[in-house]
Order: C-alpha cells, then sequence, then structure tokens
C-alpha cells in the first residue's frame, strides 16, 4: 500500500471527524442558543413548585371579647392509592380511627386511577395525629384550618358561615370576607427526583386574617334568643326575630332570629333557616308604622299632642272601609290616644290632614323604603310605593302600616331615631375590622327633640294603658308600640288568619339605652302583638337593662295609671 | 505514510545507547499533544469539581481528589509509554492479546456485579476495569497482526482474521454487559481495517454486515422473538430515535440531559444554579453525562473550550499517524485516535440527542479511574511513536 493511499484515507478520516465535530457543535448551538430559553424553563419547572401558604382566618369576637368564630387547627388526610399495599386491611383501620364510612374509604383508597385522593378533609387533630402514628405507606397529612363556632347557636344567621376553603359563604364571614381571609403567602418549593423537599423558598409570607369585634353582645344575644325561641314555641308561630339596638350609636347588641340552629351545622341547614330575617325578610309592620303619621302630622305644625278629634269607630276611604281594632261608639281622642289606643281611625284622620305627599316624604325621612346600610349582605330595602303610584285607598292603608312593607332593622332604627332625640342612627354589627378604629357613624335628624319628647311621652302611654301594658317592666319608664297586621295572601288582599304580631319600644323612657324590637309571625292561639310580641320585649329589654346595669328611672311605687 | 519499511531487520537499540534515546525522546516529544492532554485533563478535573460537589455529603472534593489521584497515575503511565518502544507491543502482540482476553474472562468469572453487570475487578482501593485498557491493547494487537500482513491487505483473508481476532473481546465484552464499550472495540476494529488500507470493496461489504446485524439485534430477532439486547439497552438504542415517546422511562435520561445542556445557554448557569446536576435529576452526571453537567454548568463557552481542546489532541494525534516510522506505529496510532474520537462523538451525541445511550465515558474528563489511566496510557503511546518517528513534517 503506498502513502499516497495512505494519506488519502488519513485525509478522509480528518474530513469525517470535522464533520462530526460540526454537527455536535451546531448540535450544542441549537439547544444552548436558540432553545436554551424554553428547556430552562423545562428544567426549572421540574424542580420548583409554588405553592400557596394558608392565612389563619381571622376571629370574630363579640362586644365583651368573646369568640364567637374561630379557626381551629384541624388536619387533612390524603392518600396516593397507588402506594397503599392493601386497601382491604388499611380502610378499615382507618376508617375505625376517623370515624369513618369503611365501605367509602375503601373505595376512595383502591381508586388506583388517581395518584391522590381526600380521606378526610379537614380532620379531627387527635384522631387524625393517632392515625398518623401508625405510619401508613400511602397517606398523608397536612395541618389545615377549621372555622369553628364556639358559641354554637349563639347569633348563627348573622356569622353565617366560612366553608371548607375558608371563604365566607354567607353572613358576616362574606361580607368581612376580605378582611378576615387575610393573604395567602406564596412559597416556592425545590424538590428532587423523588419528590423531597430540599428547600423552600418564601416568597411572600402569609398575611393573617385580621381579627373582628362585632357590636353583638354574646350574653344579650343568648338571652333575646332564648326569649324569641320560647315565644315562637309558646304561639306555635312560623318564626320570629329579635333585635336590640343602642339608640345612640347604632349598635346592634343582639340580633335573633328564631328557628335557630348551630352555625357549625350550617352546611346541613335548609337555605330558609340560614337567613338572617331581622334584614333580609320584609313584613307589614301594622300599628307600630303610626308613629311615622303621627310624627309627621306634630312636625308639620297641623296638630298638637293634646289636640282633639272626634272619631267614628268606622271611616270611610275611597272603595274601602276600615274600622279600629276594637268595636266602640264615636270617641273623642287626642293625638296622643290615637296612638296610645291605636286608633286606625285615627291614624287615618291625620294622614288625611298631612296629604298624600307630605306622608310619602315622611315615611322616606325615616328612612323606609331604602337600606338602612347596616354592614350585612342582602339586607332588603322594603316596599314603598311612591306618591304618584298611590291609588285612592292607599291613604287609608299605608298610615297604619298597611300595604307598605318593612324588615326589622329599619323598624327599630325609626324608634332607635326616637329614643336618640330625634337623630336616626345608621344600625352596624360590626364594632372594629383589626386595629383600624370604629368609623365615625351615619346619622341625621328626623324630627326635633321637643316632638321626639312628645312622642316618647305618648309611646309611655301606650305602655302605661294602651295597647302594649305586658311590655312593663318595674322601676322603667317604657315606651313602645305594638303592632298586629294581617299578612298579604296570595289573592292579593289580607288574610285572615296569618299575623304578624311586633313589638317595638325603648327603656328607659326618660334616658333610652336600649331600643328592642320583637316580631313574631303567624302566631296561633293570639294574634296581638301586646299580646304575643309585648311579654318578649318585657323580657328582653328587662334582662338587657339589668345586665347593662341600666339605673331605674321609675321609682317602685310608679303606678301603672300615672300619666308623664 | 505508511510505507513498506521492514522494521524488523532494523532490530531494537542496545541497552548502551539508553541514556542517549532518553535525552533524544524528551527533546522530539510532541509538546502541544502533551499540553492539549494536560489541559483537557486540568478542564477536566475542574469541571468534576464542579459538578461533584453536592454528591458526597460533607466532602464536596471526594471525586475530584480521587480523579486527580488517577491522572497523577495515567500521567506516571504515559511517561513510561514514552519510553517503551512500539516496536515491544508488535513483537508481544499475542501475549497482548491473550492477556486480555484472560483478563476479561477474568471480570466474567470474578467481577464485581454494579447494577446488573460485570466489569470491574475489585481490588480493594481500586476498582480496575480491564475493558478500558482493552481499547488501547486491541488496537496494538490489530495494529501488529496488520501491519505484519501489509502485502496481503488486500485478501479477504486477512480482513477476516482480523475481525475474528477482535470478536473474542468484542464479544466478551458484550455480554459483561457492556454495549458501549463494545462499541468502541468495534469502532477501533474498522478504524484499523481502514487505515491498514483495506479494499473499499470489503469495507463496503463490512458496512452492509454491520448494518444487518444492527438491523437483526435490534428489530428482526426481537421481533422473532430472540431478543439479543437487554430490554434496556434496546429502548435506549432506539428511543434516541422516538425520544418523546416515553419522557419519564427509557429516554429519561436523554430528556434530562438535554434541558441541562439547554439550560446552560450560552454562558451557563455556574455551579450553585445547575439544578439538573445538583438536584440529581440528570443521572450519572459525573459519568456518562458529565457533556451535559459541564453544558449546564459553564454554558456553550465552556463547551466550545472542551471540544476545541479534544479537536487539538485529535489533530495532533493525526500528526503523529502521518509522522509514524512504520505501518504499524501508523495504524496504531491511527486505531487509537479513531477509538478516543468515536468516544467523544457517543457521548458528547447522546447527551444532546443525537447518538443513542450506550454508556461510555467521556475521555480525560468523565470520573472513572481505569478509563483515564488507559487513556493517559493511549497518549503515551502515541507519543512514543512520535519521538520515533521519521520526524518529517508532511503535509496530509
Amino acid at each position: 500500500m503506498s502513502g499516497r493511499v495512505a494519506n488519502r484515507r488519513i485525509r478522509l478520516l480528518l474530513a469525517v471527524f470535522a464533520i462530526v465535530f460540526g454537527v455536535t457543535l451546531v448540535r450544542a448551538v441549537w439547544l444552548q442558543g436558540v432553545r436554551a430559553q424554553s428547556l430552562g424553563r423545562m428544567a426549572a419547572s421540574q424542580h420548583r413548585t409554588t405553592v400557596d401558604l394558608a392565612a389563619n382566618r381571622g376571629t370574630i369576637y363579640d362586644s365583651a371579647g368573646v369568640q364567637l368564630a374561630l379557626g381551629e387547627q384541624a388536619i387533612t388526610v390524603y392518600a396516593d392509592p397507588l402506594q397503599i399495599r392493601d386497601a382491604t386491611k388499611v380502610a378499615p383501620a382507618v376508617a375505625r380511627i376517623l370515624r369513618l364510612d369503611p365501605r367509602q374509604v375503601y373505595e376512595k383508597l383502591s381508586d388506583r386511577k388517581h395518584g391522590f385522593v381526600y380521606v378526610e378533609r379537614k380532620a379531627d387533630a387527635a384522631r387524625a395525629a393517632r392515625l398518623q402514628r401508625l405510619h401508613i405507606t400511602g397517606l398523608g397529612f397536612y395541618p389545615e384550618e377549621r372555622r369553628f363556632y364556639p358559641q354554637h347557636g349563639i347569633a348563627a344567621q348573622v356569622l353565617g358561615y366560612a366553608g371548607i376553603d375558608n371563604h365566607g359563604l354567607s353572613g358576616l364571614e362574606l361580607a368581612l370576607d376580605k378582611p378576615l381571609a387575610g393573604r395567602a403567602g406564596r412559597e416556592t418549593l425545590v424538590r428532587d427526583p423523588l419528590g423531597h423537599v430540599l428547600d423552600s423558598i418564601v416568597s411572600r409570607p402569609a398575611r393573617n386574617g385580621s381579627e373582628v369585634s362585632l357590636t353583638i353582645n354574646n350574653v344579650i344575644q343568648a338571652q333575646a334568643e332564648q326569649v324569641l325561641r320560647q315565644t315562637v314555641q309558646r304561639w306555635h308561630a312560623k318564626d320570629g326575630t329579635a333585635i336590640v339596638l343602642d339608640p345612640h350609636t347604632g349598635a346592634v347588641l343582639a340580633m335573633a332570629v328564631a328557628p335557630s340552629y348551630d352555625a357549625n351545622n350550617f352546611p346541613g341547614v335548609s337555605k330558609d333557616l340560614q337567613r338572617n330575617r331581622a334584614v333580609t325578610d320584609t313584613y307589614e309592620p301594622g300599628s307600630t308604622f303610626k308613629l311615622v303619621t303621627v310624627a309627621g302630622a306634630l312636625s308639620t305644625g297641623l296638630v298638637t299632642p293634646q289636640e282633639k278629634f272626634r272619631l267614628p269607630y268606622e271611616i270611610q276611604v275611597a272603595d274601602r272601609r276600615i274600622h279600629d281594632a276594637e268595636l266602640r261608639g264615636t270617641e273623642t281622642m287626642s293625638v296622643a290616644t290615637i296612638l296610645s289606643k291605636s286608633s286606625n281611625v285615627g291614624a287615618i284622620t291625620l294622614a288625611q290632614l298631612l296629604g298624600k305627599d307630605r306622608l310619602a316624604s315622611w315615611i322616606s325621612r325615616f328612612d323606609f323604603g331604602r337600606p338602612t346600610g347596616i354592614d350585612f349582605p342582602g339586607e332588603s330595602q322594603g316596599i314603598v310605593l311612591p306618591a304618584d303610584k298611590w291609588s285612592g285607598s292607599t291613604i287609608g292603608n299605608v298610615p297604619i302600616g298597611q300595604g307598605i312593607a318593612v324588615t326589622p332593622i329599619q323598624m327599630a332604627s325609626a324608634y332607635a331615631a326616637i329614643a336618640n332625640g330625634g337623630m336616626w342612627t345608621k344600625p352596624h354589627l360590626v364594632e372594629r375590622v383589626g386595629d383600624g378604629l370604629a368609623k365615625p357613624v351615619a346619622r341625621h335628624r328626623i324630627v326635633t327633640r321637643w316632638i321626639a319628647h312628645e312622642l316618647t311621652s305618648m309611646l309611655q302611654n301606650v305602655v302605661l294603658d294602651g295597647t302594649g301594658t305586658l311590655a312593663r317592666i318595674p322601676g322603667y319608664h317604657v315606651a313602645g308600640k305594638t303592632g298586629t297586621a294581617a299578612k298579604p295572601d296570595s289573592q292579593g288582599g289580607y288574610s285572615t288568619s296569618k299575623y304578624v304580631a311586633s313589638f317595638v319600644g325603648f327603656a328607659p323612657a326618660t334616658r333610652p339605652r336600649i331600643v328592642v324590637l320583637v316580631t313574631v309571625d303567624e302566631p296561633r292561639g293570639a294574634i296581638w302583638g301586646g299580646v304575643v310580641a309585648a311579654p318578649a320585649f318585657k323580657a328582653i329589654a328587662q334582662q338587657t337593662l339589668q345586665y347593662l346595669s341600666a339605673p331605674p328611672d321609675a321609682p317602685a311605687q310608679v303606678t301603672a295609671t300615672s300619666t308623664p | 505514510m505508511i510505507e513498506a519499511v521492514d522494521t524488523r531487520a532494523r532490530g531494537l537499540r542496545g541497552r548502551r545507547n539508553e541514556a542517549v534515546e532518553a535525552a533524544s525522546v524528551v527533546r522530539r516529544l510532541d509538546w502541544i499533544l502533551l499540553a492539549a492532554t494536560g489541559a483537557l485533563v486540568a478542564y477536566g478535573l475542574w469541571a468534576i469539581a464542579g459538578i461533584t460537589r453536592h454528591d458526597v455529603t460533607g466532602n464536596a472534593n471526594y471525586y475530584v481528589v480521587r480523579q486527580g489521584v488517577y491522572a497523577s497515575l495515567g500521567l506516571l503511565a504515559l511517561v513510561v509509554a514514552v519510553f517503551v518502544d512500539p516496536e515491544y507491543y508488535r513483537r508481544y502482540r499475542k501475549q497482548i492479546y491473550v492477556g486480555t482476553l484472560g483478563l476479561m474472562v477474568i471480570v466474567l468469572l470474578a467481577g464485581a456485579v454494579t447494577r446488573g453487570s460485570k466489569r470491574w475487578l475489585d481490588l480493594g482501593f481500586f476498582k480496575f476495569q480491564p475493558s478500558e485498557f482493552g481499547k488501547l491493547l486491541l488496537v496494538l494487537f490489530l495494529a501488529g497482526m496488520l501491519a505484519d500482513r501489509a502485502k496481503r491487505i488486500g485478501d479477504s483473508k486477512t480482513v477476516l482474521t482480523a475481525i475474528g481476532f477482535a470478536a473474542g473481546p468484542i464479544f466478551l465484552v458484550f455480554v459483561q454487559p457492556d454495549l458501549g464499550t463494545a462499541m468502541v472495540y468495534t469502532a477501533a476494529l474498522a478504524g484499523v481495517l481502514f487505515l491498514a488500507g483495506t479494499r473499499w470493496t470489503h469495507l463496503a461489504i463490512l458496512g452492509g454486515a454491520t448494518l444487518l446485524a444492527a438491523l437483526l439485534v435490534l428489530w428482526i430477532l426481537p421481533a422473532a422473538g430472540h431478543p439479543v439486547l437487554k430490554s434496556y439497552q434496546q429502548q435506549r438504542v432506539v428511543g434516541f430515535m422516538h425520544r418523546n415517546d416515553d419522557p419519564r422511562g427509557a429516554t429519561y435520561n436523554v430528556t434530562q440531559s438535554i434541558n441541562a445542556v439547554g439550560a446552560g445557554g450560552a454562558t451557563g448557569r455556574g455551579v450553585k444554579g445547575a439544578t439538573q446536576t445538583n438536584l440529581n435529576f440528570l443521572p450519572e452526571h459525573a459519568t456518562d453525562f458529565v457533556f451535559a453537567s459541564i453544558a449546564e454548568q459553564r454554558g456553550f463557552v465552556g463547551v466550545s473550550i472542551l471540544l476545541l481542546l479534544y479537536l487539538l489532541v485529535i489533530w495532533r494525534a493525526l500528526k503523529v499517524m502521518a509522522g509514524a516510522r512504520d505501518a504499524f506505529s501508523a495504524i496504531a496510532a491511527g486505531g487509537i485516535v479513531v477509538a478516543l474520537l468515536f468516544q467523544v462523538f457517543i457521548n458528547v451525541g447522546m447527551t444532546v440527542g443525537i447518538a443513542p445511550i450506550t454508556g461510555i465515558p467521556l475521555p480525560f474528563v468523565s470520573v472513572g479511574g481505569s478509563a483515564m489511566i488507559a487513556n493517559l496510557l493511549a497518549i503515551g503511546v502515541l507519543e512514543a511513536i512520535y519521538v520515533r518517528g521519521t520526524g518529517r513534517r508532511r503535509r496530509y
């Protein structure tokens, strides 16, 4: 073989080497130049995962610092069915410790289509810990917060509920979800190929939810709930509401709805029971609404409190005849007596003096027909016809609280305005969120101090010798008004058997501390506000005044018949 | 260049000339080849230091220290080899061949089993891998054999004889099983046959036969129910052609490797940022996939430097071949350089996804004592050939 041939072969070899190096270099340029970014992302994505760091949900306190809703440590148990060695053995053990249905647990653990199943979300921490000690391969645990309502039934409808993912679903939990929830943190986990966490970088720490203090007082609330529950039971009523309000600040001290339920059982409770009817539901108020008519007539200067009217038993308004509740002959009544005896004919007479436009504007002035703005979600604005939609008979309806629908909180706020010397104050449930200061309360004057004083005197007469004598509280002057309203029926008229009995008032009348409203829906056996609702008012108000240590304004010897 | 000079007539030099010869040897060394090799080893050690920093807890320098010791031993072997006249290899090629086969049989009988294959003899302080030395020894044997039959190189009998002798070590390595090294042996065989002047028709037939064998081994026999390769070998070899079929299974390694190479980008992610290597997503990152780790940590710049150093070594090796004093030396040098280049290409190629995964170490870089020593020894043989070459600087 000649040297020339050999040289040619060496050159060929060199050419092959050059091509091979060229190809390799081009490939390196392709991977490290052109595709570098996407490959870099792929490399990063397989060892870095970003997870949320749960923020603890804020605690809800009552005004006395008692916990109404709090986060409780629970442990979520999950499983990787692919790693469960023998589901037939593991499932019964798991089910026994966690107190679950063994068949359901078995179904989950033997489901090899998934690499992750929840065995139990937010399981009891102690039981989960016992399970954890068994070191069963394929089971996993992580702590999670579970919402717990330590007072159970107390203020259940007001508090609402925060669900499995710690999101507020209803009530104040919903309204205050943002501050309560806080902000979840972010954490980047670095894992090795087997999934072991090697390192974690908290890129944003979790910010726990703010603590919230309510104006609700757990004792007043519990007492109000108990009285209301007994009242609803005693009269076999459908439901009822009770509100205790501080007339000067608008703070809601209690807001009770019956029937109630344990807040922890919220998911299993019917939607009907979950509603906070004191804010979301309306009712035709009946006689308690006469306050507006009388306040309007007095404020416009058309009448004075002692001005007398000759009033027949019946009055014809357009196509309707309206009569008083109790049969009587034609009587002479003062404006004060009209209110204390709750004369329909008298109220309509005053309204006719006032005229529909002025009456409508007074209704509006008392903030009926629009939401009070209370800090609770889903408030109803009530149903108030504007003056231009009134029919001829409306002037015979509305002044006595028919053909108009209000919420309990609207009515309580209207009476609170009188108790507060004529100054309407926006009601509220939330005292403070986090470290924030209480917001200034919105208020506006609706009647003069003098008119408020006059109206208070009249309302005291209601309790002293009018329709509301069962609302009397020994040692205190009480001002209030009964209401008995037939419920509208489905035919557009009024039911003859279904009523809403109510009582709203305040005490002590000379220096009001609390406004209390009680409504009882469809009581049976008696329908009268003065019979059904007034005793409940008395019980709630009396207990609340005692709890607040309100000094009595009426010495014990004051007789029932004395006039202020 | 490979001239039919009868080297046997010249014989071996006498003892008295040894001192004189030693001086002339040192004077005539190819310092560029030595420098390039030294740079490659140093670069490899530096790369390994970064790559294995997180591999042994509490001893960041575990691998680099060991590798440094092996490199020193390799340097010693290189120096010794420089002073050994290659003529000895030709003269004692039968002993070399029998010795090589004998070691491989011992490996099969008494070798340490690591992950299902027997490749090493555990000497306690050192895991001796005869097949790494076999690369050099097989080349020396085949070169001697072919050089002696230079005049009958055109005979198919000569070619078949060479193949027959090579088949022994190839088979013994293949059954370890070590598919990669068997492939290196085959490449070395092809290289020496090509450089010895085997006819193109013979080469073409051999190429066709190899192709047929590959088809038989990879597709036809497995389809007929007689698998030749282990299933993981089969999957890896075929897998590089269908890389996206099964990214978490058979092609996991190469997927991770390509991710690592790409993630390195132009200038690399550094030692700290190389998550593919440090978090062990890239398997075998100090041995078979060391190139991917270098690419991840040092980027395209680091890769280019490495490839240029290989190019430098191979260019000088070709020069050694061109200036060899006789056919044996030239063929031996050629076989060494072909085996070296084949390893570099297959290793780099598999990590960047253009060659099948076969588990071949990257010469001078991958962690492993036997390979390091054997490769430096091979460079020593190249130098020995060079210093005894014609000295003529021929163009090629």
